[in-house]
Formats: C-alpha cells, sequence, structure tokens
C-alpha cells in the first residue's frame, strides 16, 4: 500500500521513510504541503498520508483542508504529526479534516498500529464504493440481459435529443421485436427464452459502436440509440442491427433456432421538437407497420405529410412522390 | 526549579531510544547522523543570523525545524532546549532569545562529541 509523508526535516523524514518500508508500505516522500497535496491528487496516488503540522508552503492542517474539499474522490487517510500534542492543537488539527494524530517523536510500534487503523477505515470505504456501484448497476441494467433497462435507457434517449437537437445532429431510434418469441417460450420453454434473450442482446450490443446505447424496452423490444447519425446511412445502418439476429442461428440447450427481428426506425431530424413519449409513439407505429407487413423487416417512422393545399401549383417533394 | 531539576537528569543522547526507533538497523542510525552532521550545523548558522537580526519568524522557524530533528535523534535535552527557543520566538521575547540560543549551542557542544564518538566506534 502507497503512504505519503510530508515533513520538511530531512532526519525525521528518512526515520519515517525507512520505518514504513520495514512495515511494507510503498512510501513517496516529499518536503513540503504543496507537494503533498499534488501526490494526493493524482489518480492513484496514496490514500495513506502522514503530515507534519509545520511546513513551508502549506501546513499539515491546509493539507488536509485541500483534500478534504475535494469531492467525489477516494478517501485519503491522514494523520497528522505534532510536536507539541496540546488538546487546542489537537482539536484544530482534526477540525481541519484529519482522521488523527501522533506526537513527534513517534514511537514505532504506535505508529505502526495507526496507520492499520487507516488501512481498515480505507477497506470499509472500498466495500461501500463496491457496493453502491452495485446498487448503481442494478438500478439501470436489465438483470437477464445486463443491457440498460428502460428507465436507463430512456434518461440515456432524452439527453441525447437535446444534444442532437444543439448540435443540429440526428439520433436514430431502432425499436426492434423479436418475430414469434412467444412461441418459443410456449414450446420451448422460458429458460430457452430466457437463451434467446441473452444472444440477441450480445448480438445487438455487437452491431453497434461503443458510443450508441442497447436497451432492453420490454419483453422481447429491443431500443438502440445510435447517436449522431447521418440519417443517409441510417436505413442501412439499421437493417444491418436487425440482420445481426437473423444471419445466423441461435445456439439453445433445446438446439439451434432461427429467428428474425422486425424494427421501426425514427430519425430525430426529421421530426423537430417532439417530446420523447411522441418519438416513441411514433417509433412505434412504424414497428406495428413492419409486422403488419409480414414481419422480418424494416419500416421507417417519417412525419405525416400535411393536407394542406399548396397556395400555388409548387413541385412537391422528391420524398412526397415515392 | 523543579522542572529544571528533572531536566537535569536527563541524558544528552538516549542511544537506547533512538536504536530502538530505528529497528536496531545500524545502517539507518547511520543514515540518520550523517544528515544530522549535514544539516545540524547549518541549520544553527542560519539560527545565530536569525537571532542576531530578530527574525521571529525565522528564529522559531528554523528552532522548530532544530527540535524535530534533535527529538528524532533521540537528543533530549538539546531538543527541549530547541522547543524553548522556539516558544521564546512564538511569544515575542526577542530580549530572551540569545540566551536560549547560547543553551542550545551548550547542548550542542556536549551532544556533537558523542554522536562522533559512536560513528567512530561502529566504523571500526
Amino acid at each position: 500500500m502507497k503512504i505519503l509523508i510530508a515533513d520538511d526535516e530531512a532526519l525525521s523524514r528518512r526515520l519515517l521513510e525507512k520505518t514504513l518500508e520495514r512495515a511494507g508500505y510503498e512510501v513517496i516522500a516529499v518536503e513540503n504541503g504543496r507537494l503533498a497535496f499534488e501526490e494526493l491528487c493524482k489518480p492513484g496516488g496514496p490514500r495513506l498520508a502522514l503530515l507534519d503540522w509545520v511546513m513551508p508552503e502549506l501546513d499539515g492542517p491546509a493539507v488536509c483542508r485541500a483534500v478534504r474539499v475535494r469531492s467525489e474522490q477516494t478517501y485519503v487517510y491522514m494523520v497528522l504529526l505534532t510536536s507539541k500534542g496540546t488538546k487546542e492543537e489537537t482539536v484544530l488539527g482534526l477540525e481541519s479534516g484529519a482522521d488523527d494524530y501522533l506526537t513527534k517523536p513517534f514511537n514505532a510500534e504506535e505508529l505502526r498500529a495507526r496507520l492499520r487503523v487507516g488501512e481498515r477505515i480505507l477497506l470499509l470505504e472500498d466495500r461501500l464504493v463496491e457496493a453502491r456501484e452495485n446498487m448503481r448497476f442494478r438500478a439501470t441494467h436489465d438483470p437477464l440481459t445486463s443491457l440498460l433497462n428502460r428507465g436507463a435507457v430512456m434518461d440515456l434517449l432524452t439527453r441525447e435529443l437535446h444534444r442532437s437537437h444543439r448540435e443540429q445532429k440526428s439520433t436514430a431510434i431502432i425499436l426492434g421485436d423479436v418475430d414469434h418469441f412467444k412461441r418459443i417460450n410456449d414450446t420451448l420453454g422460458h429458460l430457452v427464452g430466457d437463451e434467446v434473450l441473452m444472444e440477441i442482446a450480445n448480438r445487438l450490443l455487437g452491431a453497434v459502436r461503443s458510443y450508441d446505447f442497447v436497451g432492453r424496452y420490454g419483453g422481447e423490444e429491443f431500443l438502440v440509440v445510435l447517436n449522431s447519425c447521418d440519417p443517409a446511412f441510417a436505413p442501412t445502418r439499421a437493417e444491418e442491427i436487425r440482420l445481426a439476429i437473423s444471419h445466423r442461428p441461435i445456439q439453445t440447450a433445446k438446439g439451434p433456432l432461427d429467428l428474425t427481428m422486425s424494427a421501426g426506425l425514427l430519425l430525430s431530424s426529421e421530426w423537430g421538437v417532439k417530446t420523447l413519449e411522441e418519438l416513441l409513439h411514433q417509433v412505434d407505429n412504424a414497428l406495428y407497420q413492419a409486422k403488419s407487413a409480414g414481419r422480418d423487416c424494416l419500416r421507417i417512422a417519417s412525419p405525416a405529410v400535411r393536407a394542406e393545399p399548396p397556395p400555388a401549383p409548387l413541385p412537391q417533394s422528391v420524398r412526397l412522390r415515392h | 526549579m523543579n522542572k529544571e531539576g528533572q531536566g537535569l537528569t536527563e541524558q544528552v543522547w538516549n542511544l537506547a531510544e533512538l536504536l530502538d526507533r530505528v529497528d536496531n538497523d545500524q545502517e539507518l542510525l547511520r543514515d540518520l547522523l550523517n544528515i544530522f552532521k549535514e544539516d545540524f550545523p547549518r541549520t544553527m548558522q542560519s539560527l545565530e543570523s536569525a537571532v542576531a537580526a530578530a527574525d521571529l519568524k525565522e528564529v522559531s522557524r528554523l528552532s522548530h525545524s532544530l527540535k524535530g530533528m534533535l527529538s528524532s535523534l533521540g537528543a533530549t535535552r538539546a531538543a527541549a532546549a530547541a522547543a524553548k527557543l522556539e516558544a521564546l520566538a512564538a511569544a515575542g521575547e526577542t530580549a530572551s532569545l540569545r540566551g536560549a540560543l547560547d543553551a542550545l549551542a551548550h547542548e550542542a557542544e556536549r551532544l556533537v562529541p558523542e554522536l562522533n564518538a559512536y560513528m567512530a566506534e561502529v566504523r571500526r
């Protein structure tokens, strides 16, 4: 474990350094408070620190205060080294954010014991962070496929739509639904159905770029969001993603299965400012059209053309005629 | 008076305490003595100038540094003399600085030969 020592006096610093090395620590020794703060701010820097109270540039309590001001960073366990150890000084040191204090000259055994206390606190913090990260993952991901869950993918999509509108780009939304999925569950059982869903999730993830999103929208419905997608290529991309499901059989415990997917596609740039609900409703309509057209195909949700008669016989847009 | 009396019974150099602190590591001990030989005279010299200039802040800083160095080394009496000087500087007692510095120098005169003797002995 790494430990930082900050002491401006060379003899004490050397003594501390050697004592801690012997105790198995990886020691970083500096001679003033500013360097101490810099070391503690480095990514992967030490999380244990022994800081002398009186130091040039920044004194021990000032280093403690500076370290504590940083938020969202890993905890640093800091021990102040003082020579007086008066009650007032102790209170001042602890109030500045130090976890503990030791009076100099230190006793090696006591020093090691106090640092072990620090290690216990850091271990506790590690466990809490790990638990928090697990909870965060569970709250935003589908437990079966590990894809983003509906809530998380909607949040990301909302943000992405704002961004693409601001940057005048287009976000492509693809809603895909596995064809005749119910039959698998009914005839082969839910476990095989789960296997299929997991494999589909893998294939969808493999078919998109690292900055696109794939979420499980409902039972066998998947929502794919292609960020900053060139509208000219979107149908081709959507088709590639859709075909990733059918291009080869899905292996299951009950043998290989040939499956297809129907999908709806929507390009945000064609719709102007619309609510997320409206856009999802439209892409869902497109998916429904794909299903009605016999499944295993893609349909694009394009804004309906207004029925207002043009004031003059202007040539209609190319898209209208096709 | 009582306090002074206790001070007198303290050793000039507590070698046993130091050996305990370095875990009987002779190499480290030699290292520390070498640092001391280099840093101590230099700091004393600066301290002498600071006292002559009645620079309280500098006297406080340097005597604090000496206090740390001396106490780490187990030189209890000299460390106490440095602490006294630091306290006087902090209290702004300019008139008392000279006397306290002389006391520290006196302690150092007793300490340094002991350290030198030890180094000569272990080198053999």
